[in-house]
């Protein structure tokens, strides 16, 4: 391990927000009590798709303590549509829907009550008169032309089809020594924070101020609030001080928030929507990718992959909006961590009658790398090959960094080889296999799996022009002010809300280190979207590098004021000065010197002495762009897409009981590369929290749909989330190569563990089911599905 | 996800919730731990009118063992039996169903009572019911009526208990002889519902014959069930290990499973094959390994 340079970054260091959470003193949404607030509860459409005939409200407006109901039709009068993130003119989504359902649990109406109790009782008095009519839910279906169509005015289920190819792909498959061919599937799966997502929203006429509370992740939120609903963006103020109960990229939101907003409004109270697990199944954002993959692989006889062709089908739901450019974010690490030269790319994303598809962890990566992985695994098995070397021969060597994929992203640094065998040494890998075969001698199937994932972090929009050519916007910044008050403590302004990330433990150790200032006495505090500064939200493993990278800066340029200031006083240049903990003293005689406390005094309060022309106080902010960003896509589609590229290997030992399908992971170790580690705690979590996730998507989560249309797994009954039984000890170890375009080296952590996990219990199966002569290459692999391929031809 | 409007009474005496279930009819409800009650009244499956809480009643607990009876009262907590001597001692059948049931946090809310009238045709202690032909006392304003628990499961979520009576106390007959027992199931994670449960029970005599024997499935039909073919070529003399995975055949082959979203008719019934056998052969050797010990 390499020595750590710093003071703080990297230290065993209790996080900031253990502590409020651990004594029960967190700010969620259902927390916030308004005064006079009312109640919401949706009523959900049966049909997957019917056309509204009639929606008969008297009983429940004659229930006491019910307020309003509200029904599409109003909100098509008053609101305008939803943002689709295509250019999808026809495909209007509103908060409910309007004239026809488009999927089983749609919201068709809202009631507002005194209470939830109440409003529940009303839901139960709406009668909705429904004229059922013809629906599509298997998504290859939905591609033929004669499919119906989910929204008839689009014209087709097509959302988004374009065959991307960068390289010589025709000339590397034809001169291959091998070809391949093989599909896998990715059911619908999601994140399920353990809070479900709730908003309030109150209106003050005194002062024309929409307020907002809401449990948010979401770039874009306050400007698709504005835009929704015809109002100027500086009468919102949403509060970004809410702590969200998890959100791993469902956590958006926009559909309920419109709908609580204009019922605020409109009301004159404080009105709020907490989703309860129904809601929140059915019709709530939660559902993820669905996808298929149809790989084919051309190959050299020693192993070494030239080149790629993907077809990839994304079963996007009834109501696309930003889901469809989950297609587009793993094009930025489309040859994952490989030295392949040419691919092939063919996205299609289609509507069907089934809930739309949100933002999931990753963005689409973890269903591309289990097609990635599985293709490596694939080489191996056909020549023979051992996985491991087939990797190793492919890998991007360290050498190769900056390393530029055909599809126009420079991967920034990296030493795949270095932690794929840091991973093996922690698996013990050797004596793993010993144990395999004595587990198959006894007549258990047993299989390790082996996966690499490439973690593209500092969360950037490159992929909305690529995949929206009429949308020009390249910019994805992250602004922080730091600011020392007349007494000298240091507070830090972050512009968004946290789910679970850490923001205030990354800032104040970033902040901490550059001023040197201990980071426990440095206060974090969350604006509000009127008072502070932009954000484009956590999304896509951004914060460490964007956050903390703003947070740098600020706290640099406020570092280069204090110098300013004691040059100015000490009578010597700046560049003669040393700073040390606060203290400026001149390097070569350091009696002459002015402490932290001084300087603070001359500049809040001793104009005198401060430098000719310089803003008084102490205060600095820094908008920074997002490294690398500022591009538009070329014409064949390459174009940068993150900055920073984690590395993660995982190795895993699984056996399966014969007799049941039944799988036990019996050992997990998971090696990892993000740069720079700023606080050793949350990144383990992370990686934990995220490989659990994944063992959740590789065997038990499933939105499964029935052939009429219905939800089959809305609770927790059925969706299968896995608990502390099903999850084994993880073992971690990190290597550190530093990322060469942020603040301190740090990379992205939020994703690596989903994006890994699923593709190495991939891999570990079908390393088991092998000698029977059987390959299982779709996801999760339920117990069910796992029995059904070793004992049915 | 929140329960219509009900009254709450708490009860102090069995007399008590017989006499409100008298006056209160088919729209009462009695509640004990509520694991299985209360997610049904917030998604609004079930509507009761008055819940009556019975967890104050003193005589609806206990655990004592009687002549030849292990009597266990219908609101004792599953973990005060999964952690009882005299059950172990007795029945330690029920406690390896036990093991599969839910979780730590459950099984000290929920009762035995609760799960048997819940009457889920995949869940673990009215198997055992079955398994070990408990008697099921219930009772109501006129007096007490016994059923046996072969009678008691009717169909899934549905008993023989009438919305007058109370379930007081479970009998489970206290086995002699060199007893061995085993209790399978496979379900996605672990305390789920199962998929398929197999449980077998066998007494040896001292010439190591078989003296007594039950075999029980759940999850593959509309209740537990007994496999009565299987017991009957045991208490032949089929002990030897290929006998027994004729029979678990035997066994499998003679139930309906219906599939659903974790598991297919097929996969119920295989796996069903595989649950016997494993259900079988280590009830059988647990209860020589018992005749050894006291020989």
């Amino acid at each position: 391990m390499t020595e750590n340079k710093f003071k703080y970054i990297g230290r065993e260091r209790r996080t900031k927000e253990d502590k409020r959470f651990v004594i029960g003193a967190g700010n969620y949404v259902a927390d916030i009590a308004r005064p006079g607030c009312l109640h919401l509860a949706v009523v959900r459409s049966p049909h997957p798709c019917a056309r509204i005939a009639a929606i008969r409200t008297e009983k429940a407006l004659a229930l006491p303590g019910v307020h309003y109901v509200l029904t599409g039709a109003e909100l098509e009068e008053y609101t305008k549509p939803l943002q689709q993130y295509l250019d999808t003119p026809n495909v209007r989504w509103y908060s409910l829907a309007v004239e026809r359902t488009r999927y089983a649990g749609e919201w068709v109406a809202a009631v507002v009550a005194d209470s939830r109790y109440i409003a529940e009782d009303a839901v139960e008095l709406i009668e909705v008169d429904y004229e059922p009519l013809p629906f599509i839910i298997d998504p290859e279906a939905a591609l033929l032309p004669e499919a119906v169509a989910v929204h008839p005015k689009h014209g087709s289920n097509v959302i988004y089809r374009r065959t991307f190819s960068w390289g010589p792909v025709a000339e590397d498959f034809s001169k291959a020594d091998h070809t391949l061919a093989f599909r896998t599937r990715w059911h619908r799966s999601a994140t399920v924070p353990l809070e479900t997502f709730g908003v309030i929203s109150e209106w003050g006429p005194g002062q024309d101020i929409l307020e907002v509370w809401a449990s948010i992740q979401m770039p874009q939120y306050v400007e698709q609030i504005a835009a929704a609903l015809k109002m100027p963006q500086n009468n919102i103020r949403v509060h970004y001080d809410v702590d969200v109960g998890g959100s791993y990229g469902v956590k958006r939101g926009i559909k309920h928030t419109v709908m609580v907003c204009y019922l605020a409004k409109k009301l004159g109270r404080p009105v709020r929507f907490i989703e309860d697990r129904l809601d929140n199944m059915s019709g709530g954002d939660m559902h993820g990718p669905d996808r298929s993959f149809d790989m084919k692989v051309a190959f050299d006889k020693s192993g070494r992959i030239n080149s790629l062709k993907i077809r990839v089908l994304d079963d996007v739901g009834a109501y696309p909006g930003r889901s469809p450019l989950q297609l587009g974010k793993p094009i930025g690490a489309i040859v994952g961590a490989y030295r392949i030269g040419s691919v092939e790319y063919e996205a299609i994303s289609v509507t069907t009658n089934k809930t739309g598809q949100v933002a999931v962890r990753g963005f689409g990566q973890s269903p591309t790398n289990v097609a990635l992985e599985t293709a490596i695994d694939r080489v191996a098995a056909y020549l023979d090959l051992d996985r491991l070397e087939v990797r190793r021969r492919n890998f991007i060597r360290p050498e190769d960094f900056p390393y530029l994929i055909p599809s126009g992203t420079t991967y920034d640094s990296g030493n795949y080889p270095a932690v794929l065998d840091k991973a093996l040494n922690l698996a013990d890998y050797e004596r793993m296999l010993v144990r395999r075969d004595e587990l198959r001698a006894s007549g258990v199937a047993a299989g390790i799996g082996i996966a690499t994932c490439l973690e593209p972090s500092g969360g950037n929009s490159a992929f909305e022009g690529l995949l929206n050519p009429s949308n020009e916007s390249t910019t994805f910044l992250e602004a922080v002010m730091v600011k020392v008050d007349r007494n000298g403590t240091v507070t830090v302004i972050i512009n968004t809300t946290t789910s679970g990330q850490g923001h205030e433990t990354l800032v104040s150790l970033i902040v901490g280190e550059e001023l040197e200032r201990e980071p426990d006495q440095i206060r974090v505090v969350h604006s509000d979207s009127l008072n502070g500064l932009w954000t484009h939200s956590p999304v896509g493993s951004r914060m460490a590098i964007m956050m903390g990278g703003a947070a740098a800066g600020a706290a640099k340029k406020l570092k280069r004021d204090l110098l300013r200031i004691a040059a100015h006083n000490l009578g010597v240049a700046e560049d003669e000065l040393a700073y040390d903990s606060g203290t400026i003293s001149v390097a070569k005689d350091s009696t002459r010197k002015l402490s932290w406390e001084q300087l603070v005094i001359i500049a809040h309060r001793q104009y005198q002495k401060m430098p000719a022309g310089m803003e008084p106080a102490l205060q600095s902010t820094f908008v920074l762009e997002v490294p690398s960003g500022g591009n538009l896509p070329t014409p064949d589609g390459r174009i940068q897409m993150y900055p920073c590229h984690s590395f993660q290997a995982h190795v895993a030992l699984v056996s399966i009981d014969m007799g049941t399908g039944k799988p036990t992971i019996l050992d997990y170790s998971i090696a990892h590369d993000c740069g720079t580690v700023i606080n050793p705690h949350i990144v383990r979590g992370m990686i934990y929290g995220g490989a659990a996730h994944g063992i959740g998507a590789a065997f038990y989560e499933r939105f499964a749909y029935d052939e009429g249309g219905q939800l089959l797994s809305q609770t927790f009954m059925d969706y299968l989330l896995p608990s502390v039984h099903e999850v084994p000890e993880i073992r971690q170890t990190e290597h550190c190569t530093p990322s060469p375009l942020t603040s301190h080296g740090q990379k992205g952590v939020g994703e690596g563990g989903y994006l890994g996990a699923p593709a190495a219990m991939a891999s570990a199966v079908n390393d088991a089911l092998a000698p029977h002569g059987k390959t299982l290459d779709t996801l999760p692999m339920r117990i069910r599905d796992i029995w059904e391929c070793l004992n049915l031809a | 996800m929140k329960a219509a409007s009900f009254d709450y009474v708490r009860a102090g005496s069995i007399g008590e919730i017989c006499e409100l279930l008298a006056e209160h009819g088919p729209m009462s409800k009695l509640i004990a731990g509520g694991q299985s009650l209360v997610p049904m009244m917030a998604m609004r499956l079930t509507k009761p009118s008055l819940l009556i809480d019975i967890n104050e009643v003193k005589e609806l607990k206990g655990i004592s063992a009687q002549s030849d009876n292990l009597i266990i009262a219908g609101g004792t907590r599953q973990h005060q039996i999964e952690a009882s001597s005299e059950v172990k001692r007795f029945c330690p059948m029920v406690q390896k169903a036990l093991f599969w049931v839910g979780h730590p946090q459950t099984r000290n809310r929920g009762t035995l009572g609760g799960s048997l009238v819940h009457a889920d045709p995949a869940a673990e202690l009215p198997l055992v019911s079955v398994l070990l032909d408990a008697e099921i006392l219930l009772q109501d304003a006129d007096g007490e009526e016994s059923v046996a628990a072969s009678e008691f499961f009717l169909a899934p979520l549905v008993t023989a208990l009438r919305p007058d009576q109370c379930l007081v106390r479970v009998s489970f007959p206290i086995w002699s002889g060199a007893v061995g027992g085993s209790f399978h199931e496979v379900s996605p994670r672990r305390g789920d519902f199962a998929i398929v449960s197999a449980a077998a029970q066998i007494a040896l005599d001292e010439a190591g014959n078989c003296s007594r024997v039950a075999v029980g499935l759940g999850g593959v039909a509309a209740t537990p069930i007994r496999v009565f073919a299987v017991e009957e070529a045991i208490l032949g003399g089929g002990l030897a290990k290929t006998q027994l995975h004729e029979l678990a055949r035997l066994a499998a082959d003679e139930i309906d499973p219906e599939g659903d979203l974790h598991a297919s008719a097929e996969y119920r019934r295989e796996v069903a094959y595989v649950l016997i056998e494993r259900a079988l052969t280590d009830a059988v050797q647990e209860a020589r390994a018992r005749m050894g010990a006291s020989s």
